[in-house]
């Protein structure tokens, strides 16, 4: 099952090299998790709960295990380990036993020979529900002396040393103060209330597992995830299987964005291969991943921000409250990014950050891209805005003014790590040439095509207004607060059966479309010198490579791939000098007088030049390595603390054209300038940047899922709209590429930061189109054009700004983390 | 795949279709599937037999007569799209979904969801469309559109096509949605002017459950709008003003309104329905008399025709 990559050339790092698995992706032979089967397998689906809160009186499966053709049902009461998984905490039950507690949760699941059977099977499942009320407002949820909607979940965090958020409701809250007095007020304030709905990450390949029983008692799975050890765990647990007997392959991932971080059907389909001895096929149809995976948390944000009169800013307040939905999922950490990202890229003086993540009966929230980031920084761009119109000053120029540099001391007391061109930025994409203006004489205009809302709208050129807006942000890469998520590789420099050597590689490393495959087989060319590289599957059989989110792999398991190979090349030039007869001190270490370089071993000074063909004849030469970062700190009682590793800074600017009767917008251009490290690979990177930022503008302009008390109601592509090719202009881009030195070669992570500006940016354009406040993304077209209420940010705050905005009512009576 | 277990027939003709519909009693039809399939793989529809209409070839044609267009029920949108006789139907057509949608949704389909949405209806409501169904018991019958839409498809009846009277004027259907293109509409607007009589034909869209025509506006155009001198200008502007607010109006009074949407309060829905009737009116008043056909088509491309 390896894979040899059809590259053409050598193409190390630098290169634009293409992925290899590109041609099979857009000629449609790609396998996708989907797409796997084997013969006599079993089809498998899940029952859901219609209601988002409920309690589960009983469950007769009688009926459905008489339907033709059902091999097995599961609820429950068929887990035989532990009953509840998680990401971080283990809150979540596998299936629902005694309450449903959000609307699509499981609660069982069927196996048999077909869908159809299968199908009719959960139509045959009594379940007998109780209704109870569902507490979907997450300011009801947490008040003081609500009733807990989870009482009997095991605590939160690693080591449950989150638990003690002193609200049952509260899966963390997170309180931070910063600077002389952290209640300090400027001049100039501006403050106000921010909604942000929920986004799904919307994967066009839906989940799905192939699970077969060993003969040993173990299973193995082949899963679409984003992290294959953090699936075993979980997998292994709930099954009361050894990790060693639960065996994970990665299968083909058609997107992740997030949404495969936490464990979905995968315990699920294990349980009914074990219950029937057979390969067991589970999958979601469409519907079915709008309502089995996390989404990106909705959130209302109250900011308070003041300046002095020339502009400087003196102190942020915040108070964020995330919905994190029925079950904890990453709650507990996307509030830590949230609220240590709320002043944004800016220098201030002052701060009180206060950011709490609750529990609700309204779907699960969790990983996506930009995790807790993408919610701040609308918030505190918007508020930059404000503060540039009540100062009187370019938003550019207040922007450039406060923007971090290295060195400076974040708002949780330590100074951020370089490099940090945050000002660079936003000065560059300032100067990025404007588009034309709208020319009724173009073909686009006359067409409609160019206009908002496109062909059909039918806007008046003369009623299109064009509005100019920008926004900065930064986001933190890889895991904070302590975790040490490492990676692990091996890599082997072999000959291959032709007789030409190659390097074989081995990691956990999950492909999901950010081009991983490409940049390890770059980096093995570069530190072996080969041509040919064989990508071994991903799987449980290497170390964990960590999840691929949090803007991690190129810089850790690519790290990991660099260090394996690097050891290899160790192994083989020691080998060689020793062969050579050079001195024991050379064959310690070997670099100083060898090298690899084009498949041959050099050694200008000792007469050496040996065939790489020649110098594994003895036999293939094999290392492991694994990449660690710099070690974090946890967040302490007041929020102070080296939470983050390192981050990346991004900087948009939009144009928008708003039709100023309807309330379309259409986004003209975009143009970004990013801090990208290193750049290895620049197409993957250019890749990676378009779609962060199509991501942030379907946010800003069109995607919401749309809960009614606790249900989604949109849960198709029919309903939930994705920007198409006529929605993303094309993307002016900067690179900014100063080396970030503690990572390899120099590289930052650069998937996620783009996806956090590109939203407020395009909502700034807008706002300055129309000139109103909006308060709220998705911008609905019924803001722009409507008077009152809709405009606004509607029932968002319950207590409004006044009261949320109170200093002491900031973290609450109890609101202390710990 | 589709998750259905019902059984399948493949008539080859209407008459064919209709007795085994008759057999049936209980069957769903399968034109392009753009709507069903979707419905079956939902499990919101479960019927126990499905008659696919594919073979029935004399559903697949259209034509242009005396009395009007006739259209048969399995025509796709994309084969209207390019109809040079039916520029408002064209016109229509090419605002529908994507291309593949296009390629596989029919008029029989549309009529047979009638989702308050669809496009196609929309514009046969302004276009006082006939309706001609077929069943084996009651044989050939020709309906109203809004009398067949508010009956519903009777069971063992087959649509067979749909007739737009003859009309010599532009015709404009606008919609507005989510995004740039391939959107489902939030609500549309259509118009079809006679230039011989006056007469106009505005249906509106995505307000109630079915397309309303707003009366009081086509009165208002009517009495107003001289078209062998049609005003330019800012008379034009303002006819086209006060036509949009006389369709708003008529939106905010019809009967059987659409639940409020996420997007789409219903005080939005009515503005924009008057917005799309004022900016295709003016449209109208735009399009130069005689010139009129696929060839001169104006701005707005796809949405302004004359026939
Ligand atoms: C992604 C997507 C985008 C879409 N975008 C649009 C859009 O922009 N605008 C729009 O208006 N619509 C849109 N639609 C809806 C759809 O394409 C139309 O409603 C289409 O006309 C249905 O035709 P069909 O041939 O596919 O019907 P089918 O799905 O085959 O059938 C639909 C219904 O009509 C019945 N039926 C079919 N033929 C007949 C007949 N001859 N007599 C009586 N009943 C019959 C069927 O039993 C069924 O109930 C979209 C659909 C999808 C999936």
């Amino acid at each position: 099952m390896t894979a040899a990559l059809p590259e053409p050339g050598r193409a190390g790092i630098g290169a634009s090299s293409l992925r290899p698995d590109g041609p099979a992706k857009v000629t449609g032979t790609f396998p996708y998790a989907g797409d796997l089967a084997l013969p006599g397998m079993l089809h498998a689906r899940t029952l859901r709960s219609p209601h988002p809160r409920a309690r589960i009186v009983g469950i007769d499966t009688s009926a459905a295990l008489r339907v033709p053709g059902v091999a097995a049902v599961v609820t429950a009461a068929d887990v035989p380990g532990v009953a509840t998984y998680g990401l971080i905490g283990l809150d979540q039950p596998v299936f629902a036993a005694t309450e449903a507690r959000y609307a699509g949760e499981p609660v069982a699941a069927v196996a048999a020979v077909d869908a159809r059977a299968a199908r009719r099977a959960l139509a045959a499942i009594q379940v007998d529900y109780e209704p109870l009320p569902p507490v979907t407002d997450p300011e009801a949820a947490m008040a003081p002396g609500a009733a807990p909607l989870h009482p009997d979940s095991p605590g939160y965090g690693p080591g449950g040393d989150h638990a003690g958020s002193g609200h049952p409701n509260i899966y963390r809250q997170i309180d931070i103060r910063h600077g002389d007095d952290p209640d300090l007020v400027g001049d100039v304030v501006v403050e106000d209330t921010y909604v942000f709905g929920m986004q799904d990450q919307a994967f066009l390949a839906p989940e799905a597992a192939l699970i077969t029983p060993a003969a040993d008692g173990g299973i193995d799975m082949v899963t679409a995830t984003q992290w294959l050890h953090s699936d075993r765990e979980q997998i292994a647990a709930c099954l009361g299987l050894p990790e060693e007997l639960t065996r994970l392959t990665l299968g083909g991932v058609g997107g992740a964005f997030g949404g495969r971080e936490d464990v979905t059907l995968q315990i699920h389909g294990a349980l009914l291969a074990l219950a029937t001895g057979a390969p067991v096929r589970i999958a979601y149809d469409r519907v079915e991943s709008f309502l089995g995976h996390p989404h990106r948390h909705p959130a209302r944000m109250w900011f308070r921000h003041s300046a002095t009169r020339d502009g400087e800013l003196v102190a942020v307040q915040a108070r964020v409250i995330l919905d994190g939905g029925a079950y904890a999922s990453s709650s507990v950490a996307v509030i830590g990014n949230a609220v240590t990202h709320a002043a944004g890229p800016y220098r201030v003086r002052a701060a009180h950050l206060y950011g709490a993540s609750v529990r609700t009966n309204n779907p699960p929230c969790g990983a996506m891209r930009g995790f807790g980031v993408p919610q701040v920084t609308f918030g505190h761009e918007a508020q930059m805005d404000r503060l540039a119109d009540a100062l009187g000053m370019d938003p550019v120029e207040l922007r450039a003014r406060n923007a971090l540099k290295a060195g400076d001391v974040l708002p949780m007391g330590v100074p951020i790590p370089g490099p940090m061109p945050a000002r660079e930025l936003v000065e560059l994409v300032a100067a990025r040439p404007l588009p034309p203006p709208l020319d009724p004489a173009s073909p686009g205009v006359a067409s409609g095509l160019a206009l908002p809302g496109g062909r059909p709208a039918g806007a008046d050129p003369a009623r299109v207004r064009r509005g100019v807006g920008y926004a900065l942000g930064i986001k933190n890469l890889l895991f904070s607060e302590g975790a040490d998520d490492s990676s692990a590789a091996r890599a082997r420099l072999e000959l291959g059966p032709d007789g030409v050597p190659r390097a074989w590689l081995h990691t956990a490393c999950a492909e999901v479309g950010q081009g991983f495959v490409t940049i390890a087989g770059q980096i093995a060319r570069t530190e072996l010198a080969v041509e040919q590289i064989v990508l071994a599957p991903a799987d449980t059989a290497v170390g964990s490579a960590g999840s691929t989110s949090a803007s991690r792999q190129t810089w850790m398991s690519g790290g990991a791939v660099r260090g394996a190979c690097a050891a290899v090349a160790d192994r083989l030039l020691a080998r060689v000098a020793r062969a050579l007869g050079l001195p024991p001190s050379v064959v310690e270490a070997p670099r100083r007088v060898l090298s690899l370089r084009d498949g041959e071993i050099i050694g200008p000074e000792v007469g050496a030049r040996i065939p790489l063909a020649e110098a594994l004849a003895d036999g293939p030469v094999e290392a492991e390595y694994t990449h660690h970062h710099r070690r974090t700190e946890r967040l302490d009682e007041r929020g102070q603390g080296d939470a983050h590793v390192a981050y990346a800074a991004a900087a948009h600017r939009a144009v928008v054209d708003v039709d100023l009767d309807l309330g379309l917008v259409r986004v003209v251009s975009l143009a970004l300038a990013q801090d990208c490290g290193t750049v290895l690979n620049p197409l993957s990177l250019t890749g990676q940047v378009e779609g962060g930022t199509a991501q942030g503008l379907g946010l800003a302009v069109m995607e919401e899922l749309v809960t009614v008390d606790g249900v989604v109601v949109n849960p198709t592509f029919h309903d939930y709209l994705l920007p198409t090719i006529a929605d993303v202009p094309d993307l002016d881009f900067v690179a900014v590429t100063y080396p970030q030195l503690d990572a390899p070669y120099g590289v930052k992570g650069v998937g996620e930061a783009p996806t956090g500006t590109a939203t407020p940016a395009i909502v700034a354009a807008i706002r300055a189109a129309v000139g109103r406040d909006l308060r709220r993304v998705p911008v609905r077209p019924a803001d722009l054009v409507m008077p009152g209420p809709t405009a606004s940010a509607g029932a968002a705050s319950p207590g409004g700004a006044e009261t949320i905005g109170e200093a002491e009512t900031i973290g609450g009576e109890d609101g202390h983390a710990g | 795949m589709t998750g259905t277990t019902a059984a399948l027939h493949r008539p080859g003709t209407v008459g064919e279709a209709t007795r085994v519909l008759a057999e049936l009693g209980d069957a769903d039809l399968l034109a392009g599937g753009t709507d069903l399939v979707p419905a079956l793989r939902a499990g919101t529809r479960r019927p126990r037999a499905i008659v696919a209409l594919r073979r029935v070839l004399e559903l697949r044609t259209r034509g242009v007569g005396a009395d009007g267009i006739v259209v048969g029920a399995g025509v796709t949108y994309a084969e209207l799209a390019g109809w040079a006789p039916a520029p408002g139907l064209a016109a229509t057509a090419r605002a529908v979904g994507s291309a593949q949608i296009r390629n596989a949704g029919t008029v029989g389909g549309a009529l047979g969801s009638a989702n308050p949405r669809g496009d196609l209806l929309t514009f046969l409501t302004a276009a006082d469309a006939q309706v001609l169904t077929c069943s084996a018991r009651r044989g050939p019958r020709t309906v109203p559109l809004p009398d067949f839409l508010l009956a519903g498809r009777r069971r063992g009846e087959l649509v067979t096509a749909v007739r737009i009277p003859p009309t010599h004027g532009p015709q404009v259907f606008l919609k507005i949605g989510g995004r740039q293109a391939a959107y489902p509409a939030l609500v549309s607007c259509a118009l079809v002017v006679d230039r011989a009589d006056g007469r106009v034909g505005c249906a509106f869209g995505g307000v109630a459950a079915t397309p309303p025509r707003a009366r009081a506006a086509e009165q208002f155009a009517l009495a107003e709008i001289d078209w062998s001198a049609v005003p330019t200008g800012a008379r034009a502007q303002a006819l086209a003003r006060r036509f949009g607010e006389l369709v708003t109006e008529a939106a905010r009074s019809a009967a059987a309104q659409l639940p409020e949407g996420p997007r789409d309060p219903a005080d939005y829905r009515w503005h924009a329905v008057g917005v799309l009737a004022a900016r295709a009116l003016a449209r109208c008043l735009a399009a130069p008399a005689g010139a009129e056909g696929p060839a001169a088509e104006g701005r707005g491309g796809g949405t302004v025709a004359g026939s």
